[in-house]
């Protein structure tokens, strides 16, 4: 599936620079280069410079507090060494990978089945529905991680119907951690995946129920091919949103006894603002920031998809 | 190319908004003018939401204290700088405050477990001559004098320290047939009122104990460090090898007795053990709801259930419970075991007015400002003689004066910076036997012991 989505991209990359090629090429643009200058420097200044220092800090022994905060000195590669043997990076790193994994399935099917059913229904149901969904996306973590806490310890509501001491958060915490995501995600990705369902051209629809094909049928082989690209953009938006989700486990577990849900991000926060080791921690969000990267080039990549209506009327 | 934001401002608006300009500049430049015509600035750090015991004392206290400098020191100025946040984020703000001179406060207010590592990044300033000459210095027990000092020099002084002790509940310990007064002797003692609870007292928890990870070093400090100090071996770190200690008789001692009271399900439930506030569970619900039996808590417990604070109000507290001091496992001398951590005031070695930043640390540790800090924030001055006085005392009985009494019996936890490390750990250790019931002595040693070697490397760790 993603060696397809991958293909997929690179061979519309292909297409959408061809074209530029062909038509936009605008030639060299002083005035717009100057125009751009206090952008660029912007964003040099306020983006580049850090990340490149951050990753420098990641290769010395600089620690928040103590002689090594003063002066501290490029270490070479120790701490990659120290990474490569820290049993507790490598569980950190499957741990986010769970999350990641959990939270993208989660809030996909949740968010498609939300704008499925949002798509059928009538208009006063849909305003409502959305504006609940949406809310719950925009609260602050802070309020998530309280509202999830307060729900999943002995006491809360989910106590009532669950047996034992009802004390699921810290009895399966990865899975209350994701859950929790996927309630506060999911309204993002329905609104995402709403649009996308709009999209899809209702004769292809008609077209396929008048072969007298089941409904299921017409969702899994006419829609979801349509919907493709924005699935692919939905799910790396979602993949970003949850990676940099720090603060919803940080407030509800703080990594967890047994680190169960220490993920990459708290991880580096415990390295760095715990353990006051800031040369380690900045390695670890070095790391972060790579797999940040791999996913935002893959959504740049998806993004550059002319839209499947117009390849539609193109006959593409 | 047009000037965009001039040309869409009419003139009028032009003026108003130079006008604006030139006044905000006007404002901003103001202050500094009233530092050179020879005011001096005393900046001082501290928390205005996590020492004291509500914010509304806090700021009670710290606006006194300025006016109080301010009176007495007419050409002086004192700045307040609140640091938001629990533990760590005080720790964390602070740490990059002093980076720089620019952003070092003057006078602070920091934790005692993280004061070695100011004193080794060279930002404190050594005040031996200053408190030499100060009326309070002399009365400081000597484990709070050591808390101070580092490489022979002092470098803080105490605002006021926490202790632990036992706390139990009279009418359980009656309807359970133990003796009340209660005084055990030794480990065994607590296990066996523990099991006598839980046989004769149900729907009630036999003994709080903190376990897990969800307070950090706080729940070492509030739970298995006032054990360990109480064992046989209470080395964390040997200094003469350098090394943490992962596996010792001591360590097993209180593993032992983790295993015992979460085996036998004389423990607390996950939900309030792991909770972000444990810390405060049995004082705010636990022990006023008659819900525990006996809690191995701190002595910030004993100001909360009086009038001024009332977190919450109860007014049966004396009547209800009563304090006994920690013993060690087998009752060995002294028996009276308990961590001593508290936060301590320190001068910035860059502060260009030391007298002054000084004098107000003088104000500050004076009697009545000493006892208000430390009723209001649940201390034990560091004075022995404010310690013992009438209005400390009287501000949270029984627990203020035994609190005040053991604490020259407490030790100290090593002022490392991996002494974090080592306590995740432990708590790591404690968390899994709380939370898994079944989980053998050996096997929290090895969670201790993998645990620090991972983050430390085989070279740093030891057995003893």
């Amino acid at each position: 599936m993603n060696d397809a989505v991958v293909a997929s991209a690179s061979e519309s990359g292909k297409k959408v620079r061809l074209h530029k090629r062909s038509a936009d090429h605008p030639g060299v643009d002083i005035p717009g280069m100057i125009l751009l200058l206090p952008a660029s420097l912007l964003l040099l200044a306020l983006f580049v410079l850090p990340v490149g220092y951050a990753f420098y800090l990641g290769f010395t022994n600089i620690t928040l507090i103590g002689p090594a905060s003063v002066h501290f000195h490029f270490t070479g590669i120790a701490n990659v060494h120290r990474l490569g043997r820290d049993t507790l990076f490598w569980k950190s790193l499957w741990l986010t990978a769970v999350f990641l994994a959990g939270s993208v399935v989660g809030v996909t099917v949740v968010g498609m089945a939300l704008a499925v059913v949002m798509q059928r229904s009538a208009a006063w149901l849909r305003a409502g529905v959305g504006a609940v969904a949406i809310v719950a996306w925009m609260l602050p973590p802070i309020t998530v991680a309280v509202v999830w806490y307060a729900f999943t310890t002995s006491g809360g509501t989910l106590s009532l119907v669950t047996p034992g001491d009802g004390d699921s958060l810290n009895h399966f915490p990865m899975l209350i951690v994701t859950l929790a995501n996927v309630w506060s995600t999911a309204g993002f990705s329905m609104l995402i995946l709403s649009s996308g369902l709009r999209a899809v051209p209702s004769e292809v629809i008609e077209a396929a129920l008048m072969e007298g094909t089941a409904r299921w049928r017409i969702f899994l082989s006419v829609t979801l091919p349509i919907m493709r690209p924005t699935i692919v953009t939905n799910v790396l938006l979602v993949t970003l949103l949850s990676l940099a989700n720090f603060a919803l486990i940080y407030i509800m577990t703080a990594g967890g006894t047994d680190n169960s849900t220490d993920i990459l991000p708290v991880y580096s926060y415990q390295q760095g603002f715990v353990f006051k080791k800031l040369g380690y921690g900045a390695l670890l969000g070095d790391v972060l920031v790579i797999i940040s990267t791999v996913f935002a080039y893959l959504y740049v990549r998806a993004a550059r998809q002319r839209p499947v209506r117009t390849r539609l009327a193109d006959g593409v | 190319m047009h000037p965009v934001g001039i040309r869409l401002m009419p003139r009028p608006y032009v003026k108003i908004a130079s006008l604006l300009a030139t006044a905000l500049l006007a404002a901003s430049i103001l202050p500094a003018s009233g530092l050179a015509a020879g005011k001096t600035v005393v900046t001082v750090a501290y928390s205005p939401t996590f020492v004291f015991d509500t914010n509304d004392l806090a700021a009670k206290w710290w606006n006194s204290i300025k006016d109080q400098f301010e009176k007495q020191y007419p050409n002086a100025e004192v700045k307040l700088v609140p640091i938001e946040g629990g533990y760590d984020d005080i720790v964390n703000k602070l740490s990059l405050l002093y980076r720089s001179p620019a952003t070092t406060p003057d006078v602070v207010q920091i934790p005692t477990p993280v004061i070695a590592e100011w004193v080794a990044s060279g930002y404190l300033l050594p005040l031996d001559s200053y408190v030499a000459k100060t009326d309070w210095w002399q009365d400081f027990p000597q484990v709070i004098k050591d808390e101070d000092t580092f490489n022979g020099k002092v470098y803080a002084v105490s605002s006021g320290e926490n202790d632990s002790m036992l706390y139990y509940n009279k009418d359980m310990f009656k309807k359970a047939g133990l003796p009340v007064p209660w005084n055990p002797q030794n480990w065994d003692d607590i296990l066996t009122a523990a099991r006598q609870i839980h046989a004769k007292v149900p729907d009630v928890v036999p003994m709080w104990l903190m376990a897990g990870t969800s307070v950090g070093t706080v729940g070492i400090e509030m739970g298995s460090g006032n054990l360990l100090f109480g064992s046989s071996d209470s080395t964390i770190y040997d200094a003469a090898t350098q090394k943490w200690v992962v596996d010792s008789p001591g360590l097993r001692e209180v593993l032992g007795f983790y295993h015992s009271i979460y085996s036998e399900g004389l423990g607390a439930k996950l939900s309030d053990l792991f909770s972000p506030t444990a810390h405060t569970v049995p004082v705010t619900d636990l022990i006023p709801k008659a819900e525990v039996a006996i809690v191995l808590g701190s002595n910030f417990y004993g100001g909360q259930w009086g009038k001024l604070v009332c977190a919450p109000c109860w007014d049966k507290a004396t009547e209800v419970e009563g304090v006994a001091p920690i013993p060690y496992v087998k009752g060995q001398a002294p028996n009276v075991t308990t961590t001593v951590a508290g936060w301590d005031y320190a001068v910035a070695a860059v502060t260009p007015h030391p007298k002054e930043a000084f004098d107000l640390v003088n104000l500050m540790s004076n009697e009545s400002n000493s006892i208000d800090m430390a009723n209001w924030s649940g201390f034990v001055p560091g004075s022995s003689k404010f310690a013992m006085a009438p209005a400390l005392i009287n501000f949270g009985p029984p627990v203020n004066e035994l609190a005040s009494k053991i604490i020259a019996d407490g030790k100290i936890l090593p002022p490392l910076a991996d002494f974090e490390v080592w306590s995740k750990g432990l708590q790591e250790a404690t968390g899994t036997m709380a939370q898994h019931p079944e989980t053998t002595v050996d096997q929290a040693i090895g969670i201790l012991k993998d645990y620090v070697t991972n983050q430390l490397g085989e070279d740093k760790v030891e057995t003893r």
